[in-house]
């Protein structure tokens, strides 16, 4: 068993794994950035430490600051939450070193899922469907010709990539000529890789993910999909689950081929499978998130589990109660990220909350870092909140977060709930039918 | 420092009007800082730049005395030694020069030496040696020659 537990995060993610540990029965150490110095993770969890500036490079990116940071407060253990440095297996490295226990997974696990290509092939071996694709394209005749026997159009793909940077649609070989050298260019310079490939071009497909824990024993558990097809520009918005658009025999066949490929990986933790569904109805892996993901509250509700006490857990070296047959989700569960940034332009917007009031009632949970009074500082990521609602069908569900909403009072800052109304209260949604295309479809 | 409570009241009502946190008016030798704690209590500091005569309250017990801080770089272990048995790198009392050692903060099994950005003489050790300290903790008070 743990004693204390550092949270290497900030925002709803920190007090997030701050209420696991208190639930356990463990102490927590927050650390924080000078400008985070009133934020509410550093308020609410039992010792708060200031590791740097409001730079996030030089704080919560800095890792010598917080090893620091749990040697001086004696935490034997450390949760990295999402984002800033939870994929990052020198972090994770450097806290086995320190003699500090990183929830999360192995570093060497980071780093297979982490590079592109290489979880690629990973999956493939594993026996995951992949999408059609390339091997690394060696230079623009090599592209073109690949591109060819793909066949267009098809998607260029930075193997460094995430979140959807560097990624471009190609319809023709003079596409491929004009764009190949400039991208290599672009992709080197921001992830400081400029290695290239092709996948085939789905054209509004749906983002479907499954989410799976795997202990030390070996056990993997699999504990359904989210279906996150409302993005803007590759960044979720708004996510569901069950997915309407799967069977229960296409989960439950996917769920075990999941279950024995990760099984083979001997994966560690919590970790989500990122698939595409196209238009045929067929599965196609995507990429690994090796961490906790924003979205996992929905998995939580619908399937009556806490995932974040699971990967503590799991880090203590417990075994995951996998029950026989497999849970099955119960309900429907939705969850709006709630943004600090205008719901037209969707520019950026920090500063102080004037008044805050969220939701309540049944079926209705918030995870949130800010409070009434306090600052969103602008150096972030703009989530401030995250609605999420269960309910018996999804019809309720949808009805339910419009309640939700209209009930949540923000001042002082704009936010996108009123895009999330509109998202909710459109017949296609309600029917169902989305894709990764919806929202830029309703926004014309 | 005289309060006027006129001008304080309007500070407030001002910092209340445009939602700020923090509203500081300099005058002469006295300052005087209205603040607003995100957890909407509100705090007033008043102090005198130039030395208070009265008996500090807890607010000013925090604020600033003459002379300049050296803050900590890092989050780390304070020692003022660079042995355990060994003599502090400086006492109070002691004239400094630029780039002189004054204290170490141990992070990750490395000991960081922290030099001295100023010349002056050490007015205030802050710190115990041994006890942990955060970005930023104040760690000596120099008053500058």
């Amino acid at each position: 068993m743990f004693k204390k537990v550092l949270i290497a995060n900030r925002g709803e993610i920190a007090l997030r794994v701050i209420r696991s540990c208190r639930e356990r029965g463990l102490r927590t150490v927050a650390v924080h950035s000078e400008i985070d110095a009133d934020a509410l993770h550093t308020r609410l969890a039992d010792e708060a430490i200031c590791i740097g500036p409001a730079e996030a490079a030089r704080s919560y990116l800095h890792i010598p600051a917080i090893i620091a940071a749990a040697e001086i407060t004696g935490a034997d253990a450390v949760h990295p939450g999402y984002g800033f440095l939870s994929e990052n297996p020198e972090f994770a490295e450097t806290c086995a070193q320190c003699g500090l226990v990183f929830i999360g997974p192995l570093p060497e696990q980071m780093r297979q899922w982490g590079d592109k290509v290489r979880a690629r092939k990973l999956a493939k071996s594993l026996g995951l469907p992949i999408l059609e694709g390339t091997e690394l394209l060696t230079d623009v005749d090599d592209a073109v010709r690949k591109a060819e026997a793909l066949g267009f159009p098809v998607l260029l793909k930075a193997s460094g990539g995430g979140g959807g940077r560097g990624m471009q649609v190609l319809r023709s070989a003079e596409e491929v000529q004009a764009s190949f050298e400039t991208a290599r260019a672009e992709c080197t310079a921001a992830f400081g890789n400029g290695a290239l490939y092709f996948e085939r071009f789905l054209d509004r497909p749906r983002h479907i993910e499954f989410q799976i824990l795997g202990d030390q024993l070996g056990n993997i558990q699999v504990l359904g999909e989210r279906e996150c097809s409302i993005q803007r520009r590759h960044q979720k918005l708004l996510e569901e689950a069950p997915s309407v658009a799967l069977s229960d025999e296409q989960r439950k066949d996917m769920s075990e081929t999941i279950r024995r490929a990760m099984t083979e990986a001997g994966y560690l933790s919590a970790g989500t499978l990122e698939f595409l569904l196209d238009e045929r109805g067929e599965l196609t892996f995507l990429e690994m998130n090796p961490r906790i993901q924003v979205e996992h509250p929905v998995t939580e509700l619908i399937m009556g589990v806490d995932l974040v006490a699971e990967q503590i857990r799991i880090a203590e070296g417990e075994a995951l109660e996998v029950p026989d047959p497999p849970l099955l989700p119960r309900g429907h569960a939705i969850e709006c990220r709630i943004n600090a940034e205008d719901p037209d332009t969707f520019a950026p917007s920090p500063g102080v909350i004037t008044e805050f009031h969220m939701a309540g009632g049944t079926g209705v949970r918030v995870d949130s870092g800010v409070y009434g009074g306090g600052r969103v500082p602008p150096h972030y990521d703009p989530l401030i909140a995250k609605l999420i609602v269960h309910a018996p069908t999804r019809a309720r569900a949808i009805a339910k977060m419009r309640r939700a909403l209209s009930e949540t009072i923000i001042g002082g800052i704009r936010t996108n709930i009123p895009l999330h109304q509109r998202i909710l209260g459109h017949p296609a949604f309600e029917q169902g039918r989305i894709s990764t295309g919806f929202l830029d479809d309703l926004q014309g | 420092m005289k309060v006027d409570l006129e001008q304080l009241r309007e500070l407030i009502r001002l910092l209340d009007e445009a939602n700020l946190t923090e509203i500081e008016v300099e005058h002469d030798d006295d300052r005087i800082r209205v603040r607003r704690d995100p957890a909407a209590i509100m705090q007033v500091a008043t102090q005198s730049v130039a030395g208070d005569s009265g008996a500090p309250s807890a607010e000013a017990a925090a604020a600033d005395e003459p002379g300049e801080y050296v803050t900590s770089p890092f989050v780390g272990t304070f020692y003022r030694a660079p042995t355990p048995a060994g003599d502090p790198f400086v006492e109070v009392g002691d004239e400094i020069v630029v780039g002189q050692v004054l204290c170490i903060v141990e992070a990750m099994k490395l000991m960081n030496e922290i030099e001295a950005e100023t010349a002056g003489t050490v007015v205030e050790v802050l710190v115990e040696n041994g006890k942990p300290v955060e970005y930023g903790d104040r760690l000596f008070r120099i008053e500058a020659t």
